[in-house]
């Protein structure tokens, strides 16, 4: 077992150091520079972009400003980000969080909810029930999510002005508020996007964990159960959902990444300022510090989400040994 | 004649006018899209960062109204109380002011303008101002108050180069960092100025806030406390003004404006701005530099491709009745600005006869085509700006009436701007904010601006426009430079180098409580340390007074 | 009783046919996708105008639905509704082209590696894993934002070029298994080519589950392009693509309510009868027979 796990952290690694890699490279290799700003205005010349070029080490070969780069991440320092003026840390420390709130809720609202409603299909396979929760699902599966944000900010921030339409918390008033007034603030805020993208995610885990305890209906032991005399419902509950749990773990982990890449399209409808809408954000402006830190984080969670599921289905199940 | 009005009144309807001693005091909520990244004059580069930096920080004399960038006539004293100008022209001295103190309580010397001006022309610096404070060759110190600037040769503009480009900054505090490192560093994030705000606090990413120097030598700001809150983009920017979470948003959108009409709290604020904005139309082949571009080196063909484009009707489509045309490659509230030049006008069948007659026929697919080159070309743009890409769906599909088969490259800002400062575009939609002076018309549209660092993105080139623009730069006379500066845009215009299409609306989303003052073409926020709420219509927000937000 | 070289889960085509079409979801589908495709097609014959004509700019822009212009007007002044039946020809080219590409390129990879084996293999199978854990949204952002707009031709490549490891991971498992069995091992000693083998063996196998990931891949491009197009990163102006319709409205959600809602809708039901199609087809094919060892979520979104 350690072995496998030692092998898979291996993997892992090389990954993660793969994907920053090419993620370093395309930035590099587009057309621009960070330096784009103020264009209009007479007296920014060309020299003094270069200056700033090299304050920064980004007239040095691309291979030096790698190694650099890599050397300093190594060392937990993951560059200075010109577009916000601030170490890429902080940037990444602040935006994180957010992120990790926002999808950490969403999922696990997620998952019980899929969990839920996947059980209340297989109670009855084929029933009423089920073909309709099936229908809902798949609509939900279908729908684009930036599409979705649109419509659940249209119709609850606007046209039922309920809930805000952006943002965490209130810019203004929040650090004048009473401790529970902060916490409503924050709840308010987190809402509408928590909400889209739990159905979202819902319809995804939901279908998927329908499959899983479709699979396993017709075993031996589930058969037995039934035939001992117990409601189907209740060996439903009882036997096919700690089997059929397995799955979901598998499933928790390909979901990780969503966790550090942010779930943009939310994010960018609801301006919520996590991962997701800081890469894009750095993307444009070829921040190539935080991009690439950014990639590297989520790369990072990917590889710890991919191994996490592989080495809970090993442990789980020792006659599955993935090749 | 481009007289700067103090725009502003016109929406005020029967509030009071004068401040009286207990209108002092209320908070302004400053609703932005863009985080400041430095607070350092001198290196500024965004509206947001300027504008911080001019209410933290003083200059030696601020610019008349009609932004009269020639002599001193117009300029009044700020931190220099009186300046006396050598017989010779080649050196001022300026008195400054006494009482004048930095927010940390020392006192302004003559030693901090020496510093804060061999810190912009220092390379190492990296200010964009540099290049603009050439003539000032130094300044030395006679005594604590009194400061001789020295210049290199008698120009009218130099008093504005030395002054308007200048903000003082406080020796003591940043002198003891290497220039190179000041735009970083974590004093130059303390904002210690002598301006009628003091930083009162910063949150990254989340907001700046500036409250009132009580103790100021010019008075204290009438309101108690500024507060900068800082959106992610610009949506959730204006939101923050509809519900009420903000007070102050500098550019509405077309689309805003019949919210604002409806919301009773909000009013529009239009004000004078010195944006203006072109397609520029490569006059070099970007596939082969040095020689003339086939499409757009002809003087006809630039021609017809303006007169095939409605631009009154796409202003209408694109803002409403809000923005004004462009009148040429200028401002309108530009000194020497002149509205009533010939221009263009739009008719396609006229545009068609012209290309017919340089050559281009129009092919089987409706393209026109003259020696095998198709007239097709691309119109770069950036995504972001939504009025920038709905002009150029518009120029396509007005060049396609034509016959000119048009593509759209829509880059990021980054993308797009490699593309102007290595000419290899083939057209361009360009936003120029130029500083209200002379010069800086020199620096889009004569030959010495056609390298990578000026700003002739054209790569248009006159003799004639360049004798007549340097004769504009070299005049003592307001009215001479004026006269050459618009004989130079009728040539210009007449050549089409670029197709004049709008001077972007500027218009403020304010509430209704506060008045304002002093709206100036250049910077609207010259006089905001005077803007004033009435003690009559105070909110919440207003009453907070002047202790500093807990820190979270 | 199985033949040799059938592998006894293989399903018989007629009862495949006749179980799909008793799924009253693939009834749905197939009638809705017939719709999508028909109206694509003959969109020049139903659209009352041409999709990028800019009618009024200065009377007509933003125009909400009336009788003249059903789904109103953009603000540019273009028909929302010829846009709309356009961009399904974008939506569908896109779609079944970058499925196509990639299907055809990851069942020749999956196939090269499950044969040679060993080092080629091993390079090949590490590279799919890093480039599967590689968000495929922050691929097509990195690569589309920065190399400026896109046409459809490098779009589609841009797709096909994202999605193409699931199914060469399936194509490689299956060809691993039987690479082994006896037939084949006699296959190829009687000189019977690799390309054989795959054709007569292999394919047939991942039939199955391959159709079910290709139709789930079409619905996933479909909303892949519709996200980039919204970001501004999509298809080039004026072409019209569901997703640049929902973008041109983006900054007047609210106001311009019908350049959201209609688009939207568009994409939903064509993803919705894709998606539909995909379930009948992997029940229909009764997922509990699928060969051991294969990923199961290779036809969840890639």
């Amino acid at each position: 077992m350690r072995r496998f796990v030692a092998g898979r952290l291996a993997q892992a690694a090389i990954v993660v150091f793969l994907v920053t890699t090419v993620t370093f490279v395309l930035v590099h290799l587009a057309p621009g520079d960070p330096f784009a700003t103020a264009l209009a205005r007479p007296g920014i010349t060309e020299a003094l972009r270069q200056q700033q070029r090299e304050a920064f080490g980004l007239d040095r070969p691309l291979g030096e400003q790698y190694l650099r780069w890599i050397g300093n991440a190594a060392r937990g320092e993951l560059g200075w980000s010109i577009s916000f003026n601030r170490p890429v840390r902080d940037v990444i420390a602040d935006a994180l969080p957010r992120t990790l709130l926002l999808v950490g809720l969403s999922l696990a609202l997620s998952f019980a909810l899929g969990i839920v409603v996947a059980v209340l299909q297989t109670e009855r396979p084929g029933g009423r029930r089920d073909r309709w929760l099936g229908r809902i699902l798949l609509l939900l599966y279908s729908v684009p999510d930036f599409w979705l944000a649109l419509v659940v900010l249209l119709i609850f921030a606007y046209w039922l002005p309920i809930f805000p339409p952006s943002g965490i918390v209130d810019p203004v008033r929040h650090d004048y508020m009473s401790f529970s007034g902060r916490l409503l603030d924050r709840l308010s805020h987190l809402v509408l996007p928590v909400t889209t993208l739990t159905l979202l995610a819902t319809a995804a885990i939901s279908r998927h964990q329908r499959s899983a305890l479709m699979e396993v209906m017709p075993s031996d032991w589930m058969r037995t159960a039934i035939a001992k005399g117990m409601s189907h419902r209740r060996a439903v509950r009882r036997h096919a959902l700690r089997n059929a749990l397995l799955p979901a773990i598998t499933l928790a982990g390909l979901y990780l990444p969503a966790l550090a890449a942010g779930a943009l399209f939310v994010e960018k409808v609801y301006s919520w300022p996590g991962m997701g809408l800081l890469a894009a954000n750095a993307i444009v402006t070829r921040d190539y510090h935080l991009v690439t830190a950014a990639v590297l984080i989520s790369s990072i969670a990917v590889a710890l989400g991919a191994l996490l599921a592989d080495v809970a289905v090993a442990a789980a199940d020792p006659r599955i040994r993935v090749s | 004649m481009a007289g700067v009005l103090l725009i502003g009144c016109t929406e005020v309807k029967q509030q009071p006018q004068t401040a009286g001693p207990a209108d002092i005091g209320g908070t302004m909520v400053v609703a932005t899209p863009a985080e400041p990244g430095t607070i350092l004059p001198g290196l500024y580069s965004t509206s947001v960062e300027r504008q911080v930096t001019d209410l933290l920080f003083d200059r030696l004399a601020e610019i008349g109204d009609d932004l009269n960038s020639i002599g001193d006539k117009g300029f009044t004293p700020q931190l220099a109380t009186r300046w006396e100008w050598a017989p010779d022209s080649l050196s001022i001295v300026f008195h400054l002011d006494p009482r004048a103190r930095w927010h940390d309580g020392q006192p302004v010397r003559a030693s901090d303008v020496r510093y804060s001006v061999s810190l912009i022309k220092d390379p190492t610096f990296g200010s964009p101002m540099a290049s603009s404070t050439m003539n000032v060759d130094s300044v030395s110190v006679r005594d604590s108050l009194t400061a001789v600037a020295y210049f290199k040769k008698h120009t009218p503009e130099q008093f504005f180069d030395l002054v308007y480009q200048v903000s003082i900054v406080p020796e003591h505090i940043l002198g003891n960092t290497p220039p190179a490192q000041l735009r970083t560093a974590e004093v130059a994030r303390r904002g210690i100025g002598s301006g009628r705000f003091r930083l009162a606090h910063w949150d990254q990413g989340k907001r700046l806030e500036l409250i009132a120097d009580t103790a100021n030598y010019r008075g204290r700001a009438k309101l108690d406390r500024i507060v900068y809150s800082v959106s992610l983009d610009f949506n959730s920017a204006v939101a923050r003004l509809f519900t009420g979470d903000a007070d102050f948003f500098e550019q509405l959108r077309p689309e805003n404006m019949a919210k604002v009409e409806k919301d009773t709290s909000l009013r529009a604020l239009p004000y004078p701005s010195l944006q203006h904005t072109f397609l520029a139309l490569n006059m070099i082949d970007p596939a082969h530099p040095g020689q003339p571009n086939p499409i757009f080196g002809d003087r006809t063909v630039r021609r017809a491709l303006t007169m095939a484009v409605d631009r009154a009707g796409m202003l209408r489509n694109v803002f409403g009745a809000m923005a004004h045309p462009s009148y040429g490659p200028f401002p309108r509230f530009l000194a020497v600005a002149d509205t009533t030049l010939p221009q263009l006008p739009y008719d396609t069948l006229r545009a068609r006869a012209l290309l017919d007659s340089a050559g281009w026929t129009p092919g089987p697919d409706g393209v026109r085509t003259k020696n095998g080159q198709r007239l097709a070309f691309t119109i770069t743009t950036t995504v972001s700006s939504a009025t920038r890409k709905q002009y150029a769906v518009l120029l396509q599909e007005a060049f396609k009436r034509v016959g000119a088969a048009v593509n759209i490259d829509a880059t990021d800002f980054a993308g797009s701007a490699a593309k102007l400062a290595g000419r290899s575009f083939e057209t361009t939609l360009v936003t120029f904010a130029p500083d209200p002076n002379v010069s800086g018309i020199r620096q889009a549209w004569s030959s010495a601006a056609l390298g990578k660092d000026g700003l002739n993105y054209p790569s248009y080139v006159n003799p004639i426009v360049d004798a007549l623009l340097d004769s504009a730069t070299i005049s003592f006379d307001p009215a001479r430079a004026r006269a050459y500066s618009r004989r130079a845009f009728e040539i210009i215009i007449e050549d089409a180098p670029g197709i004049w299409l709008y001077e972007a609306p500027t218009v403020a989303g304010i509430h209704k409580r506060i008045h304002t003052t002093g709206l100036r073409a250049d910077e609207y926020w010259a006089r905001m340390a005077d803007w004033w709420i009435p003690a009559s219509e105070r909110t919440p927000r207003d009453r907070i007074g002047l202790r500093p937000a807990p820190t979270p | 009783m199985t033949a040799p070289g059938q592998i006894a889960s293989f399903t018989r085509p007629r009862r495949l046919l006749s179980r799909l079409l008793r799924d009253s979801r693939t009834r749905i589908a197939i009638v809705v996708l017939l719709i999508v495709a028909l109206s694509a097609v003959f969109a020049p014959l139903l659209a009352p105008y041409d999709p990028t004509a800019q009618l009024d700019i200065v009377r007509l822009p933003s125009q909400p639905p009336s009788l003249a212009h059903p789904l109103g007007t953009d603000p540019y002044s273009r028909d929302v509704l010829s846009r709309l039946l356009y961009g399904g020809r974008i939506s569908l080219a896109v779609g079944l082209g970058a499925v196509l590409l990639a299907m055809s390129f990851g069942i020749a990879i999956g196939a090269v590696a499950g044969f040679i084996g060993g080092a080629v293999d091993a390079v090949l199978m590490r590279f799919v894993d890093a480039a599967l854990s590689i968000p495929r949204l922050l691929v097509l952002i990195l690569v589309a934002s920065l190399w400026g707009s896109l046409g459809l031709v490098p779009l589609t490549l841009l797709m096909a070029g994202t999605g193409w490891f699931a199914v060469s991971r399936l194509v490689r498992a299956e060809t691993l298994v039987l690479r082994e069995r006896e037939f084949i091992v006699a296959a190829r000693a009687l000189g019977a080519s690799p390309f054989r083998i795959l054709v007569r063996h292999v394919l047939p196998n991942v039939a199955a589950p391959a159709l079910v990931s290709a139709t789930l891949g079409i619905a996933n491009v479909i909303l892949l392009e519709a996200g980039l197009s919204y970001l501004g990163i999509g298809v080039r102006p004026p072409t019209a693509s569901w997703g640049a319709i929902i973008q041109d409205g983006a900054e007047q959600v609210s106001d311009l309510w019908w350049l959201t809602l209609f688009p939207g809708l568009a994409i939903l039901v064509t993803v919705f009868a894709c998606n539909a199609l995909g379930d009948a087809l992997r029940d229909a094919f009764d997922p509990r027979q699928l060969p051991r060892g294969t990923d199961p979520t290779f036809a969840a979104e890639a």
